[in-house]
């Protein structure tokens, strides 16, 4: 019997590795815990959280977009298609501004390339389609998606310029 | 010649270039680029902009490229420190009051100024002042401005100056205030003004009609020709999402150098009209209704061959469009003679065919259009040139600037040139006759045909002095013969008589073909007494003159509105409503041919259809479609190939419009263009005008049914007829004043129009010209009318 | 319209006299002084009806006569009164004072640089620059008549001495 048997048996009576197993247990029995409920409990996210797309207005009312088509220009997934057209008083608007969702790869690119800031992703991500054609974000979707989060867009453009 | 050559170096490489010319000339051909705003290589040097300010070495201090004449032994630097920081600063200069607005200008992705601030500008600017704003000035439909994005190079006011030959924009005020504009509230009114949006370094010009419409990135292009004058210019075609978006000049230094006239830029407009036939229609039971190729086309075969089969294959017509490219008017020609008809004709507004046997194979100037630079006296016969052919009273606009050319002009109408004219003998119809008489006595010129004429002939002061310069001139000459003239109730008589008189002088006798396929037309034996190539037709035909006075039984119309397109519209009418059977090819289905057609073959449009046009200087230019054919229209060359086989005619086994046009070419291999026509040609009789005559051309936005239908072009001063014309004597002697109601009477149908006093008319003339709703009920120009006050 | 309607005899009088001292083919030349005549004759000012006559006097497109007339700051494109008062305002002049004269007129008149009194008498030109009489500065030009080393007192007796 070389020594090597012996010191298993007496591991293995002693329940050594059983006691060093609870001992992880015990420790992480009383750490913090870390686990969320979602989705009653949510994880925190950054303001560069690229989400749901919205488009966004002015505070007067009047929406940003100018139609200049760098977002559809920019786009890697060609998920954006404009179309533009001159409203009565003259200035450059968009007649249709449709986003894919099944095509968008959530690059932010269409952000980055906006000079007016009128399309941003926010931060919701919690969003589904129940019918085909869903996917389809057209203007008054975005606009209806920019007004309601305006609050919490602006709060994240705002904490995140300075690094910009 | 070394001696005219200069050699100097730039940037470490040595060049030579002719002495006097200018830097930035030199180093554009060495491939060596200098920046610039104001330069351009067709305009006068400005030097305003200070971007090609270049280093050059012993000068003191950076010296403006395009103002620079190069000289033996200089040495420059284009991208030295000094050179760099200069431009550098010139680029901030001329940002200071640019607008960041890139996004909504439609300049931006072609923009010059994009470009090269990207290249040569800095990413800061010092100014940190509010930018000037300069309000917009509305000088009309064709051109938009935002002259807050204006730099002030003034490309477009040397443009007006010196090719337009309008000086109508210009830079008022003075320093940060000095704008460009027209200072009072004006249109810009020039057939040639839409250039002003391509030389615009900036978004300050742009198109008015393709305003807002797409970004110059996601445009396709595609080479194009013109499809309305005989200079055949060269476009470029820019399409968006399969639809033609706009029409830019592509530079062709021997046809139309980098211009185009308003009427090839904005004509597309006409492209997607309402009227647009995108289905084949037939007609069932005084119905129409829209149906596939098959049916329609079973439905035409099956109609024509019954009213053939009823009368003969002499009652088969077929009037077809000179703007038809060279493989449709073939192959329709093809079609007709295949069936055993002769009657073809696309000289739809010819009134005078006594000596067609005698016209030459084609119409064209006898030499390149360049050449016309280099003339020293020309005779316009009939011509409203600068309207009908915009690029080619161009090139006499710059023999003019460039030597004065001595210009005259027998003309119904003393037009309002952009060139000065030496003399103008101004008439009605059968003076035009009488005052080219007088030249031909004038030279000496004496001829069979004509020497009756000629030897009646009173010869006075302007008479003299346009021999006089046709004679000095020699062969330096060329006699034009124009729209007017070929619309000219004794056309023959008028070319006899050029003839004489060029023949006696030395001078050429130029035609300048009336629509863009005018000489295709002929050369494809478009013709009732000729086969394609200029071959006698086994028998003569009826040609259109004919075919009004004794109307066939069975009419193909090959994109045209017999109303608006043919000599005389009420004759037209008639003869429509006097035909049993009738097939419409177009690219529009009217009101008017629903009255009147049984079939309606949907035809693509220029944008859509591979073909050839042949030129004014009888230059073959074949392009290819630009965009799908839209709806379910197809090209030309297809349907008459497609109606030709389904009728079992033989010899349509054709794959592509390449495979018509090699075939064309090869009976136009022998061909030898001549313009000269036999001193025995029958010339017609005279008639005089008792009481009043109708004078008038076509205008330039009346020509076809593309521009009649483009609203910007028709919102033009230039589409404004809705008036007819007298001088003041004829005007004292009706007592009408400028503006009164008058009516007008011709061909038994009587219209009420406001009367303008231009003593620009001669007497007993009213100005009334042809394809407008005025006339479009009514007889031939250059016949009686009855005018009175209304 | 013809010019001979808007342009008086005397008007045309002193362009063909400036004409006749250019080549024929520089019409161009007597631009300045013709405009000078046309403004003379409207008591002080030009309207387009006229820049239009003498645009066809010289044989210029029109355009060209706007230029020149927009640019220089002699010419006054819109209504202005019949007494033209220029103040110079540069920096021997402002050294000297120019800044009282100038308030001092404004209260005077009751109107501001670049205004007409009411009755039209009196034009303030608005901020003109050095009038090269920098040695007897504070200075003004009226109606084309320099006077320097200006006083309130001596300005109210040239202001009340115009008709």
């Amino acid at each position: 019997m070389s020594m090597r048997t012996v010191k298993h048996y007496i591991k293995s009576f002693l329940f050594l590795e059983l006691i060093q197993g609870m001992m992880v247990t015990g420790k992480y029995l009383f750490k913090r815990k870390i686990t969320l409920q979602y989705p009653e409990q949510k994880t925190p996210i950054s303001p560069r959280f690229r989400g749901l797309h919205a488009q966004r207005r002015y505070a007067n009312g009047e929406e940003r977009c100018i139609a200049c088509k760098l977002c559809e220009a920019v786009c890697p997934a060609l998920a954006i298609t404009i179309d533009v057209e001159e409203r009565d008083d003259g200035t450059r608007r968009t007649s249709k501004y449709d986003i894919d969702l099944f095509k968008c790869i959530y690059c932010g690119f269409c952000e980055e390339a906006c000079p007016v800031d009128a399309i941003v992703e926010t931060d919701v991500f919690e969003y589904h389609f129940e019918n085909r054609g869903e996917n389809i974000m057209t203007k008054d979707k975005l606009l209806a998606v920019g007004d309601k989060y305006e609050d919490s867009i602006a709060a994240n453009r705002a904490a995140d310029a300075p690094y910009r | 010649m070394s001696d005219d050559q200069v050699t100097f170096t730039v940037d470490d490489v040595e060049l030579s270039a002719p002495k006097g010319s200018m830097l930035i000339q030199a180093t554009d051909k060495a491939g060596i680029h200098i920046p610039r705003f104001c330069y351009h290589d067709k305009l006068s040097v400005a030097a305003n902009c200070r971007m090609c300010l270049v280093d050059v070495e012993k000068a003191p201090k950076p010296m403006p490229a395009c103002a620079t004449p190069i000289m033996e032994g200089m040495v420059v630097h284009t991208k030295s420190a000094k050179a760099v920081e200069a431009q550098k600063s010139v680029m901030e200069f001329l940002l200071i009051n640019h607008p960041l607005d890139c996004p909504i200008c439609d300049q931006g992705g072609e923009c010059e100024l994009q470009d090269l601030s990207v290249a040569y500008g800095g990413d800061k600017s010092q100014y940190t002042d509010i930018k000037r704003v300069v309000f917009d000035k509305d000088i009309g439909p064709l051109i938009q401005t935002e002259l807050t994005r204006c730099i002030q190079c003034t490309r477009c006011v040397r443009f007006g100056e010196e090719i337009a030959g309008m000086r109508e924009l210009g830079m008022t005020d003075r320093g940060d205030r000095a704008v460009i504009g027209t200072f009072i509230a004006k249109s810009v009114d020039s057939e040639m003004s839409g250039n002003v949006i391509d030389i615009c370094p900036v978004g300050a010009l742009t198109a008015k009609p393709s305003r807002f419409t797409g970004r110059a990135w996601e445009m396709q292009q595609h080479a194009a020709v013109s499809p309305h004058d005989s200079v055949g210019s060269n476009l470029y075609i820019h399409t968006l999402d399969g639809k033609v978006n706009r029409v830019v000049p592509r530079a062709n230094e021997s046809i139309n150098e980098v211009w185009i006239s308003d009427r090839d830029r904005f004509s597309y407009q006409g492209l997607y009209s309402d009227d647009r036939a995108t289905r084949p229609m037939i007609k069932l039971k005084g119905e129409w209704v829209e149906t596939d190729w098959n049916t329609a086309l079973q439905y035409a075969i099956d109609g024509l061959q019954l009213v053939i089969k009823e009368n003969s294959v002499n009652e088969l017509a077929c009037w077809i469009s000179p703007n038809a490219t060279l493989e449709e008017h073939y192959l329709t020609q093809k079609l007709i003679r295949g069936l055993g008809s002769n009657n073809i004709d696309h000289r739809l507004r010819q009134t005078d065919f006594t000596d067609q046997s005698f016209a030459p194979v084609m119409p064209w100037i006898g030499k390149d259009i360049e050449s016309i630079e280099r003339l020293e006296a020309i005779l316009l016969v009939g011509s409203h040139v600068r309207k009908e052919q915009p690029l080619i009273a161009h090139r006499f606009r710059k023999a003019f600037r460039h030597h004065q050319v001595k210009i005259s002009a027998v003309n119904p109408r003393k037009f309002k040139w952009r060139f000065k004219t030496s003399h103008e003998l101004i008439s009605s119809a059968e003076g035009m006759v009488e005052n080219l008489a007088g030249i031909a006595k004038a030279v000496g010129a004496d001829q069979a045909n004509v020497s009756a004429l000629i030897s009646a002939a009173s010869v006075d002061e302007g008479h003299k002095a346009i021999a006089e310069e046709l004679t000095t001139a020699g062969e330096a000459a060329t006699i034009f013969m124009g729209n007017i003239a070929a619309q000219h109730p004794q056309f023959s008589v008028l070319r006899a008589l050029s003839h004489a008189i060029a023949k006696q002088t030395g001078a050429t006798l130029a035609y300048l073909p009336e629509a863009a396929n005018t000489a295709g037309a002929w050369l494809a034996g478009s013709v009732p007494h000729r086969f394609a190539g200029g071959s006698k037709a086994n028998s003569t035909g009826a040609n259109i003159s004919e075919m009004l006075a004794s109307p066939k039984k069975a009419l193909i119309t090959f994109n045209i509105e017999p109303e608006f397109d043919v000599a005389n519209p009420a004759q037209a009418m008639d003869a429509m409503d006097a035909a049993d059977f009738k097939i419409v090819i177009n690219n529009y289905a009217t009101e008017a041919m629903k009255e009147y057609a049984d079939v309606i073959l949907p035809l693509s449009a220029f944008s859509e259809t591979s073909g050839t046009y042949v030129n004014a200087e009888g230059f073959w230019q074949s392009f290819k479609g630009a965009v799908s054919p839209l709806g379910e229209s197809r090209p030309g060359w297809k349907i008459i190939r497609v109606l030709a086989n389904l009728m079992k005619v033989d010899g349509f086994d054709y794959m592509s419009s390449e495979d018509v046009r090699n075939e064309v070419k090869e009976q136009c291999r022998e061909l030898q263009l001549d313009n000269s026509i036999s001193v025995d040609a029958p010339i017609a009789n005279i008639s005089k005008t008792d009481g009043l005559q109708r004078v008038g051309d076509v205008s330039l936005y009346s020509v076809d049914s593309l521009v009649r239908r483009s609203t910007p072009l028709q919102l033009t001063k230039d589409a404004d007829h809705n008036h007819a014309a007298i001088n003041s004597t004829l005007a004292a002697k009706l007592k009408l004043e400028d503006g009164d109601r008058v009516s007008i009477t011709q061909s038994g149908h009587c219209e009420l129009t406001d009367i303008r006093i231009d003593n620009a008319l001669a007497d007993d003339c009213v100005w009334l010209p042809a394809a407008e709703e005025l006339s479009v009920q009514m007889g031939t120009t250059y016949s009686p009318i009855e005018l009175e006050k209304a | 319209m013809t010019d001979e309607q808007i342009l008086s005899a005397h008007t045309l009088e002193e362009i063909a006299e400036w004409e006749s001292r250019y080549p024929p083919e520089h019409k161009k030349s007597a631009l300045l002084a013709a405009l000078n005549a046309a403004q003379h004759q409207n008591k002080g000012f030009l309207t387009v009806a006229l820049m239009d006559a003498v645009a066809e006097k010289l044989e210029l497109s029109k355009i060209e006569v706007y230029e020149v007339a927009s640019f220089y700051s002699m010419y006054e494109l819109n209504p202005v009164g019949r007494n033209n008062i220029a103040v110079c305002t540069n920096v021997c002049c402002m050294l000297m004072g120019s800044d009282t004269i100038v308030d001092h007129l404004e209260k005077k008149l009751g109107i501001k640089m670049g205004e007409s009194t009411e009755d039209g008498r009196i034009y303030l030109k608005v901020e003109e620059e050095c009038l090269a009489a920098c040695a007897g500065g504070p200075m003004m030009q009226v109606n084309h008549k320099y006077y320097t080393e200006l006083t309130p007192e001596k300005v109210d007796e040239i202001i009340d001495g115009l008709d």
